[in-house]
């Protein structure tokens, strides 16, 4: 054992974890691709700022509380208040309640059963589920992803089949709930039929009480020849939340998915890595960001997108408001491989600091290796112009309306392309709430 | 009285730029401020309204009685000052129709006026876009984006016609005006001149006074008026230039031991 190991099996969450696969797999009959994903965990440990993709987040600090595994099924009446509250205003929708991954059917209003299928991913056995989704392609190297693999055992499996078209989105509303601190990893996947249409909007919520909740979760997405996927993530969350996700989704020919990821303050730690691959020609692609991070938060979205065929669009806007001691870390990756011609991606990431204290992180990273490709990308940090200001307030404008006027006309790449009204609102008006608190808190220190 | 001037200091960066003016401003009246570039006119303009960067250093400035140095850019604003900007800002994202609707309500809140409904809102932009022949189309558009130098300018004198202001200032608006624009520019702050307000016109070129003429015509040089007049002063101006000027007030200076 050399030291780095020593090190690492100094962290208690190491060793549970270490026990707990052990335990699952007593009888030896782990599949190939656990013990794979197993041992990738225990020779590197948890990802350190050793690591390029986690060099500004640091894992260590989220990971050094003590986590049980210890679920608990919260009272009814506490459930049904909560999807209550989780309700977006205004949106007529579907939804899909689930309970530490455990599919609620009391509370969940699915459509007719021609339009779906739905399991618990624990009634799929591994074998099953590791011959159909295969995540062989992206991810290697990524820890949590491989600590997700090896001891996930709970989630959603979800399928539209092929020219269903839902009339009404989906709100996935996740709960989770242990006994103390929380830590759990989820599995969840998405199946789109060819010619299938969806909408998709995903909270995640804690009714831990005040404990810590430490979710790494893995979302698999497939989406067939010619469907198309709206997916809004909605990250509004309590500030004891760590939320590390991957996602990744794979593209056939002529398919679209589009993605928006909400960060929202206030969960300590949000890292999300989203990997998009076009395994088809002709498909299309929107990736929006709007972080909004505040005291205390790091938030961290790493992207990357797969061209391997010719002639896919993708394009990609990230743009992020810091607040007072908050900390954003964007990386977006764009792989054109040789054979994927006549690509256009188109990535931007903007970024406007409210604080001086406040720090963004961000890179860009294209790797093109065809010739007759459009690529572009730009990325900015920035404050409000102060001439700007100015001019809004010279009009009678008071100073925060004008703020928020400025933020508005910042955001306004991406909500414009939000086509859900109801979404669009509510995303908007938690972005001022949140705004107008830390305005509240900050006008004299920042702005005086 | 409705805007008096007293004494008025300030300084940008340490460096003193306005070096003590004395300026008074009644209701229906237009004053020119005119003087070689550098004497500190621009400054004027933008410590009247607020611009964060100046320091006032001395001196009192008033209207209708309140303290106008006490209060922030958008008091100022609704109380009735109106600075139309040399260079007016593009701002890509916030729409025309929103910013004007709310500094409007804004301003209305402030003067105890009743909002207006989204009705009326358009039926007043349509009129006074009528009324200062300002023909660019504002909806679903930025603020200011895409629009010409002289847009941008006519557009400063449409928000002055919505926004109504006791005390218009208008910081070179003919500079960057051809001359059919600069017709069009003055005919519709004509139109909008009243026993009510007051306009203070600061202008290189006496071409604009021929279009809106002053009852009164100001110099300043070196951070002071050094001279007024009637609008005949401007014609003198534009005939000898400014040296003369600037002798009588080196040597005024020299006398005075300064």
């Amino acid at each position: 054992m050399d030291n780095k190991m020593k090190k690492l099996s100094k962290s208690p969450l190491y060793q549970q974890l270490v026990d707990a696969y052990n335990q699952r797999n007593s009888d030896g009959n782990a599949t190939q691709e656990r013990e794979q994903a197993f041992t990738a965990f225990v020779e590197k440990g948890f990802p350190s700022n050793r690591d390029e993709d986690w060099k500004f987040t640091n894992l260590a600090p989220f990971l050094a509380d003590e986590y049980s595994f210890d679920l608990q099924q919260p009272a009814a009446a506490v459930l049904e208040n909560a999807v209550q509250h989780a309700r977006i205003p205004g949106l007529e929708s579907y939804v899909l309640v689930l309970v530490n991954g455990k599919i609620n059917g009391s509370l969940s209003i699915l459509p007719d059963a021609s339009c779906f299928k739905l399991k618990q991913l624990s009634e799929v056995s591994d074998l099953n589920y590791f011959n159909t989704y295969k995540s062989e392609h992206v991810g290697a190297g990524n820890r949590m992803l491989a600590l997700n693999t090896a001891l996930f055992n709970e989630g959603y499996l979800l399928e539209v089949p092929d020219s269903v078209i839902w009339d009404k989105p989906l709100h996935i509303i996740q709960f989770f709930a242990g006994e103390q601190n929380l830590f759990i990893q989820n599995r969840n996947v998405l199946v789109m039929g060819r010619f299938a249409g969806l909408e998709v909007i995903e909270s995640v919520i804690s009714l831990q009480n005040g404990h810590k909740l430490f979710v790494n979760n893995v979302t698999q997405v497939r989406v067939a020849e010619q469907a198309s996927l709206i997916q809004y993530q909605i990250q509004h969350n309590q500030a004891e939340d760590r939320l590390v996700n991957f996602l990744e989704v794979v593209q056939e020919k002529i398919s679209r998915y589009d993605h928006f990821s909400f960060n929202l303050p206030g969960a300590e730690l949000i890292r999300n890595n989203l990997e998009i691959v076009l395994n088809g020609s002709a498909t299309e692609t929107h990736l929006m960001g709007l972080y909004l991070v505040g005291d205390h938060q790091l938030t961290d979205n790493h992207t990357a997108i797969h061209h391997l065929f010719p002639n896919c669009d993708s394009n990609e806007i990230y743009k992020g408001v810091l607040l007072g001691k908050g900390k954003a870390v964007f990386n977006g990756k764009v792989f054109v491989e040789r054979p994927a011609q006549k690509t256009n991606a188109f990535q931007q990431n903007n970024n406007l600091l409210l604080s001086d204290k406040a720090q963004v992180f961000a890179k860009p990273q294209l790797e093109i290796f065809a010739d007759d490709v459009k690529c572009s990308h730009g990325c900015t940090v920035g404050q409000f112009d102060p001439e700007s200001l100015f001019y809004l307030r010279s009009r009678g404008i008071g100073e925060d309306s004008a703020r928020k006027l400025l933020v508005e006309a910042f955001m306004f790449d991406v909500t414009q392309r939000i086509t859900n009204e109801p979404v669009k609102e509510y995303v908007q008006s938690l972005i001022y709430e949140k705004m107008e608190n830390s305005f509240a808190d900050t006008n004299t220190s920042v702005y005086g | 009285m409705m805007l008096s001037i007293k004494n008025l200091h300030a300084n940008i960066e340490g460096k003193e730029i306005l070096k003590g003016i004395n300026l008074e401003v009644n209701a229906g009246e237009v004053h020119a401020i005119m003087g070689p570039n550098g004497s500190g006119k621009s400054s004027l303009a933008s410590v009247l309204a607020g611009r964060e960067n100046y320091e006032v250093t001395e001196g009192e400035v008033w209207l209708d009685g309140k303290n106008l140095l006490d209060m922030k850019p958008e008091e100022r604003a609704r109380e009735g000052v109106f600075l139309a900007f040399q260079y007016p800002v593009e701002i890509p994202g916030v729409s025309n129709i929103n910013f004007l609707k709310t500094a409007l309500s804004e301003i209305r809140t402030h003067r105890n006026l009743p909002q207006l409904s989204a009705k009326e809102f358009l039926k007043m932009t349509r009129e006074k876009q009528e009324l200062v022949e300002f023909e660019a189309k504002l909806a679903n558009r930025s603020l200011n984006q895409g629009f010409s130098g002289g847009e941008k300018k006519r557009n400063e004198v449409f928000q002055l016609a919505m926004l109504e202001p006791k005390l218009s200032i208008l910081d070179e608006t003919d500079s960057g005006l051809d001359i059919d624009a600069l017709r069009i520019v003055s005919s519709g702050i004509n139109k909008l001149r009243s026993t009510e307000n007051a306009f203070v016109l600061i202008t290189h070129y006496q071409r604009l006074l021929e279009y809106i003429v002053p009852d009164f015509v100001h110099v300043l040089y070196n951070g002071q008026i050094v001279k007024s007049g009637n609008k005949d002063l401007a014609l003198e101006l534009e005939e000898k230039g400014y040296d003369w000027l600037k002798e009588e007030f080196h040597g005024n200076a020299a006398l005075n031991g300064q």
